[in-house]
């Protein structure tokens, strides 16, 4: 049994993008951009791509430090901490953003690559497809749980064996319902649901 | 303390009988939906696991607003399948004794405590009440010996408790899922489920007596 997890807004108590945007100021394109992906209008990987555009010139060591510290829910980073080696974080981000916050979480990841030089992003080299390291781990004999929250998690919670989807931060997806097995708005609930499929 | 037990409601159905328009979970019994009655019931239950098919969003948000830590289970295929498939889906991982509870139920509070006080396997059956109904034949202790379309001794109802080894997947009623583990132990309850427009104005009339706290 592997349990995959969507990092922000599902093991993070807070969204990381607004996060980053506010620290460097650059809010209303991010919020623009975020508006348009959320009601449907840019697709995903192009929303993305511009997002990597708009913050890829930011410092990526203070972005890394910058998400280092935010805050995780407890409970589930407990449940993580407890399954390590069934645990693994599926996540868009650039790995290059979100490193020191994946070390801290401790368990496997796989996140979308970029190439950095001089401390910038310069250029995107994979975008994470979720669905296929969830297609990979059954490939391996694996049953797969997969939690997420966000559009971008559908495909991956559409091929796992057993689909969650997570209220905790914000409302999930509305498009999740119609594929999800097991909707959750309450870490308690949500983490009793993991030890009880362990 | 009795056994941890999960309680799965059953409120995926499209209530086509009732024939008000609005899956039972949202029907109002004296002015309170009928999931609201129940989550009262339980709200000392940890795990309370709530199947949702029809009108999936307007339950989520009527539970939402008495407890968030409840778990939603969907059942996708709510149209093709009946009441043993929901409970299959809301049972199958969860702990090892599971409390099956239709979403149109409405049991005496008193009788909700005992059911939620016994321990193991058992089955609860009411005095005879609604026409079109599944009776329970029982033995000189109580035990339900038979499920019949045509004639029994009381009238199956529900709840039931099962041990989740004897879990199968059915797509057909909760009642042929407990016909194969027979003879099981049978508690008598008062309790009434709502199937049609008589049943529902029946049922509001009987709840003005019972003493539901909240």
């Amino acid at each position: 049994m592997k349990f995959l997890f969507d990092l922000d807004g599902t093991v993070t108590s807070m969204e990381t993008l607004p996060l980053i945007a506010e620290h460097f100021n650059v809010q209303d394109e991010i919020m623009e951009l975020t508006r348009q992906t959320v009601q449907g209008n840019v697709p995903f990987v192009e929303s993305f791509i511009k997002r990597v555009g708009i913050l890829g010139q930011l410092p990526v060591n203070e972005v890394n430090d910058l998400l280092s510290s935010v805050p995780l829910y407890p409970r589930l980073q407990e449940f993580i901490s407890a399954n390590k080696e069934q645990c693994v974080i599926v996540t868009g981000n650039l790995s290059c953003w979100c490193e020191s916050l994946l070390k801290r979480i401790g368990c496997e990841y796989y996140c979308s690559e970029g190439q950095v030089e001089n401390n910038q992003v310069v250029k995107i080299n994979t975008i994470l497809r979720k669905e296929q390291v969830v297609d990979t781990l059954k490939a391996a004999g694996e049953t797969v749980v997969f939690v997420g929250d966000g559009n971008n998690d559908l495909e991956a919670m559409r091929h796992a064996d057993i689909a969650i989807a997570a209220g905790m931060t914000h409302s999930p997806a509305k498009s999740l319902f119609a594929i999800t097995d097991y909707l959750f708005f309450d870490e308690t609930a949500l983490c009793r649901q993991l030890n009880l499929l362990l | 303390m009795p056994t941890i037990k999960s309680v799965v409601i059953s409120c995926a159905g499209i209530g086509s009988r009732l024939g008000l328009g609005l899956t039972k979970a949202l029907v109002k019994i004296q002015g309170r939906s009928l999931i609201s009655w129940q989550l009262e019931l339980f709200k000392d239950v940890e795990d309370v696991r709530i199947v949702i098919g029809f009108q999936a969003n307007e339950i989520i948000e009527e539970v939402l607003k008495y407890r968030k830590d409840v778990t939603f289970i969907f059942n996708h295929r709510y149209f093709e399948t009946k009441t043993g498939a929901s409970f299959y889906l809301g049972a199958r991982h969860a702990h090892d004794y599971v409390l099956e509870w239709d979403g149109d139920l409405l049991v005496h509070p008193d009788d909700a405590k005992k059911i939620l006080n016994t321990e193991g396997e058992f089955i609860c059956y009411s005095e005879k009440s609604s026409d079109d109904s599944v009776y329970v034949k029982v033995n000189e202790v109580g035990d339900v010996l038979e499920f019949s379309r045509e004639c029994g001794d009381y009238e199956w109802t529900g709840p039931a408790c099962f041990h989740k080894s004897h879990l199968q997947y059915s797509s057909m009623n909760v009642f042929n899922m407990l016909e194969p583990h027979l003879p099981m132990k049978g508690l008598k309850i008062r309790a009434y489920d709502i199937d049609t427009y008589n049943d529902y104005q029946r049922v509001s009339e009987i709840i003005k007596d019972w003493n539901y706290e909240g």
